[in-house]
C-alpha cells in the first residue's frame, strides 16, 4: 500500500533527475556561449560577440562549410545506396543472403579507434585514396549505409508486400510499381535513416580525423585542435551550441515531415 | 442467351505449381464460363489461392497452360494480363485516397484524365461510395474498404475478376451482407468471377459452380446443391458438415437402390450413383438436418429405421443438436432438429427414440 502511494512522487522524481542529466550540460553550454567571461566558464551578462567572433573566423566558417558539404553528400548517397540495399536484402533471395545481412551491421560494432586506423592504412597503403574530402566522404558513407539499411529492414519487417501486387495486378511494371507504391511506403524510415545519419556524419571525430589529411578540417576536428591549443573557451562554447542545435533541428524537422506523412 | 453461357472465359490446363517441398497446384485442369460465379473451395493450404495466382500471374506456371479469352497467357505478365484481383488483405494504397485508389489501374492504362475522373465517379456511385473519395483507406470502416478494393478492379472492366476470400476480414453480419452485395454487383456488370474460399456456406449461396480442391487436386465440379447433397468423398462430405459419416461396404444393389453394411453392422439404404462404381464405394453420408426423430412406437418399417437413444442436447440458437447412440451397433449419430420439431415432440436425453433419414438422404461415397 505504501509503495503503491509513493510511486506518483518517485516516477516524475526520478524522470526529472535522468532528464536532468541528459540535457543540463547541454543547456549550460548553450547558455555560456552567451556570457561575457572571457574564459566561457561563469556568467558574466549576455553578448554575442563570441557568435560575431565565429562569424568573422574564416576557420570556422570553412570548417562549418567542410562539415556540412560532407554530412550533405554522405546523407544523399548514404540513404539511396542503404535503401536500396535493404530492399534487395529483404526481397531477393540468393545464396548468403542472411550472411550479407548480419555482416553489415558489423562495423557498428567495431570501435571507431580501431576502425579509424585501419582505413587509413587501407586508403594509403592498399588503395590509395587520396586523404581529405575523397577519403572521408567515403569512410562516412560505408559507415552509414548499414544505418539506413537497419533503419529501412525495420520497416520492411512491417509492410504489406501483397500491395506491391496489388500494384502489379493493376497494372504497374516494376518500375512504376517501386515509384507510386514502394517508395512511399518506406519514405518514414528513409527520412528517419537520413535524420540518423546527418548528426552521425556531421558529429563524427575519430574517423574522419585519421583520413582527413593534411588541410581539410571539419568543425569537429577544429573544435579538437583550439582545444589542443587552449585558445579560445567561449568560441568552443559556440561552435558547441551548432552542434547541439543544427542535428536538433534536422531531427525535429524530420519528425515534422514524417508526422506530416502518416496522415 | 443459351448460347452466351457456352463461352469460356478463363481455362487452367493441367496446371502444376511446386514449391519447395510441396506440389501446391497437382494437374488442375477447370473452365470457367463468361458470366459466372466460379468458387474454388477447400481448407487453408489446399492450393485454391496459388491456383488464383497463376490466373492473376503473380505466381509462375512449372507445367500446363493458362488461357484467359482462349488465349495462352503463361508468360504474360501481371500488369498485361486482363484480370483483375481482389486480395484478402484488401491492400488498399494507405498513401492513397479512395479516388486515387480506384484511378490507380486507369492511370497505368493511361486513360486520359477526364475519363478517368467519369469512370471512377461511376464507380463511386455503383458501390455507394459517395462523399468517401478523399478519404484514406484507414478512414473507412471494414465494408467501405471491400467495395473501395472491389471498385479499384472493376473500373477496369476486367475479363474476369479474381477474388481471395475477400470476405475473411469482416465479421459475421457484415460478410453476409456483402455477400449479398456481391452477387448483386456480378449481375449488375455481368463479370465472372473465381471465387477462392474455404468458407462452404459462402461457397454455397454465391457460386454458380464449386470446384472442391484437397491437396493440390481438383477433387469434385459442380452446382452448389451437388457439392452439398452428394459430395463424392468423404473428405468433401466432412467439409460440407455432413456430420454423418460410415465407412461401409455395398452388399446388395438393384432397383436404382443399392444397401450398405456399415463397419459395426448397420444396414443402411442409399440411392445408386451412376457415376461411382459400388466395388469402390466406402462409406456412406448423411446431413444431420435431414435426420428425422420419431416416437419409438412409428415402429421399425421401412428404409433407414433405427432404435436409439439420446445421449445429448445441445442448444444451438436456429436448432439443437442431438446426439443419439443406436441401440444394435452404438453408432453416433447427429440430428438437427429444428425449433417447430422440438417443441413438438419434446424429446429430452436418455429418451428411446426411432432415429429415421429417407433414401435420397444418404449418399454413397467414396474415399
Amino acid at each position: 500500500m505504501r509503495s503503491w502511494k509513493i510511486t506518483p512522487k518517485v516516477l516524475p522524481t526520478l524522470v526529472t533527475l535522468f532528464y536532468t542529466f541528459l540535457w543540463a550540460p547541454a543547456i549550460v553550454l548553450i547558455v555560456l556561449s552567451f556570457s561575457n567571461n572571457k574564459y566561457g566558464i561563469k556568467w558574466e551578462g549576455f553578448t554575442l560577440r563570441w557568435y560575431a567572433h565565429i562569424y568573422n573566423n574564416v576557420g570556422v566558417r570553412n570548417a562549418l562549410t567542410s562539415s556540412l558539404f560532407i554530412a550533405s553528400v554522405t546523407v544523399v548517397v548514404a540513404t539511396i545506396a542503404g535503401t536500396l540495399a535493404a530492399y534487395g536484402l529483404y526481397k531477393y533471395k540468393f545464396r548468403g543472403r542472411k550472411f550479407l545481412r548480419t555482416s553489415i551491421l558489423l562495423p557498428i560494432t567495431i570501435p571507431y579507434i580501431v576502425t579509424a586506423g585501419a582505413l587509413l592504412v587501407f586508403y594509403t597503403q592498399v588503395i590509395h585514396i587520396p586523404l581529405g574530402y575523397p577519403g572521408i566522404i567515403i569512410a562516412h558513407i560505408s559507415f552509414s549505409v548499414p544505418l539506413a539499411v537497419f533503419v529501412v529492414l525495420g520497416r520492411m519487417a512491417r509492410i504489406d508486400w501483397t500491395l506491391e501486387e496489388a500494384s502489379t495486378d493493376l497494372g504497374g511494371d516494376r518500375l512504376t510499381t517501386w515509384r507510386k507504391i514502394t517508395l512511399p511506403l518506406l519514405l518514414p524510415a528513409i527520412l528517419a535513416s537520413a535524420a540518423l545519419i546527418f548528426p552521425w556524419s556531421f558529429n563524427d571525430f575519430t574517423i574522419t580525423y585519421f583520413v582527413a589529411g593534411l588541410g581539410t578540417t571539419t568543425l569537429p576536428i577544429y573544435v579538437f585542435s583550439q582545444l589542443q591549443y587552449g585558445t579560445s573557451g567561449p568560441v568552443i562554447n559556440t561552435i558547441g551550441t551548432i552542434f547541439i542545435t543544427l542535428p536538433f533541428i534536422t531531427l525535429l524537422l524530420m519528425n515534422f515531415l514524417q508526422k506530416k506523412e502518416v496522415t | 442467351m443459351g448460347n452466351r453461357e457456352s463461352i469460356l472465359c478463363v481455362e487452367l490446363r493441367n496446371v502444376v505449381k511446386r514449391f519447395p517441398g510441396v506440389t501446391a497446384v497437382d494437374h488442375v485442369s477447370l473452365k470457367v464460363e463468361q458470366g459466372k460465379v466460379f468458387s474454388l473451395l477447400g481448407p487453408s493450404g489446399c492450393g485454391k489461392t496459388t491456383a488464383l495466382r497463376l490466373v492473376a500471374g503473380l505466381e509462375t506456371l512449372d507445367e500446363g497452360d493458362v488461357l484467359i479469352d482462349g488465349k495462352v497467357i503463361n508468360d504474360v505478365p501481371p500488369y498485361y494480363r486482363d484480370c483483375s484481383t481482389v486480395f484478402q488483405t484488401l491492400a488498399l494504397f494507405p498513401h492513397m485516397t479512395v479516388e486515387g485508389n480506384i484511378a490507380y489501374g486507369l492511370e497505368r492504362r493511361k486513360v486520359p484524365k477526364d475519363e478517368i475522373g467519369k469512370r471512377v465517379g461511376k464507380m463511386l456511385e455503383l458501390m455507394e461510395l459517395g462523399g468517401m473519395e478523399k478519404r484514406r483507406p484507414t478512414q473507412l470502416s471494414g465494408g467501405q474498404r471491400q467495395r473501395v478494393a472491389l471498385a479499384r478492379s472493376l473500373v477496369l472492366n476486367p475479363k474476369i475478376l479474381l477474388l481471395d476470400e475477400p470476405l475473411a476480414s469482416l465479421d459475421r453480419k457484415l460478410r453476409k451482407e456483402m455477400q449479398v452485395e456481391l452477387k448483386r454487383i456480378q449481375r449488375e456488370v455481368g463479370i465472372t468471377f473465381l471465387y477462392v474460399t474455404h468458407d462452404q456456406k459462402v461457397a454455397l449461396s454465391i457460386s454458380d459452380i464449386i470446384a472442391v480442391m484437397r491437396a493440390g487436386k481438383l477433387e469434385q465440379i459442380g452446382i452448389p446443391n451437388e457439392i452439398y447433397e452428394t459430395p463424392r468423398t468423404k473428405f468433401i462430405a466432412d467439409f460440407m458438415g455432413a456430420i454423418n459419416i460410415f465407412s461401409g461396404k455395398i452388399i446388395a444393389s438393384g432397383d436404382g437402390k443399392v444397401q450398405l453394411e456399415t463397419e459395426s453392422g448397420s444396414r443402411v439404404i442409399a440411392p445408386e450413383n451412376k457415376d461411382i462404381r459400388s466395388e469402390e464405394v466406402t462409406g456412406i453420408s448423411i446431413h444431420p438436418e435431414l435426420v428425422e426423430l420419431l416416437p419409438v412406437e412409428a415402429g421399425l418399417e421401412g428404409d433407414n429405421r433405427f432404435r436409439g437413444k439420446i445421449v445429448e442436447m445441445i442448444y444451438q440458437g436456429d436448432f439443437i443438436e442431438t446426439k443419439i447412440s443406436l441401440d444394435q451397433t452404438g453408432e453416433p449419430i447427429t440430428a438437427y432438429l429444428s425449433s417447430i420439431q422440438d417443441r413438438e415432440s419434446q424429446f429430452s436425453p436418455g429418451e428411446e427414440v426411432l432415429v429415421h433419414w429417407s433414401l435420397e438422404s444418404s449418399n454413397i461415397l467414396l474415399d
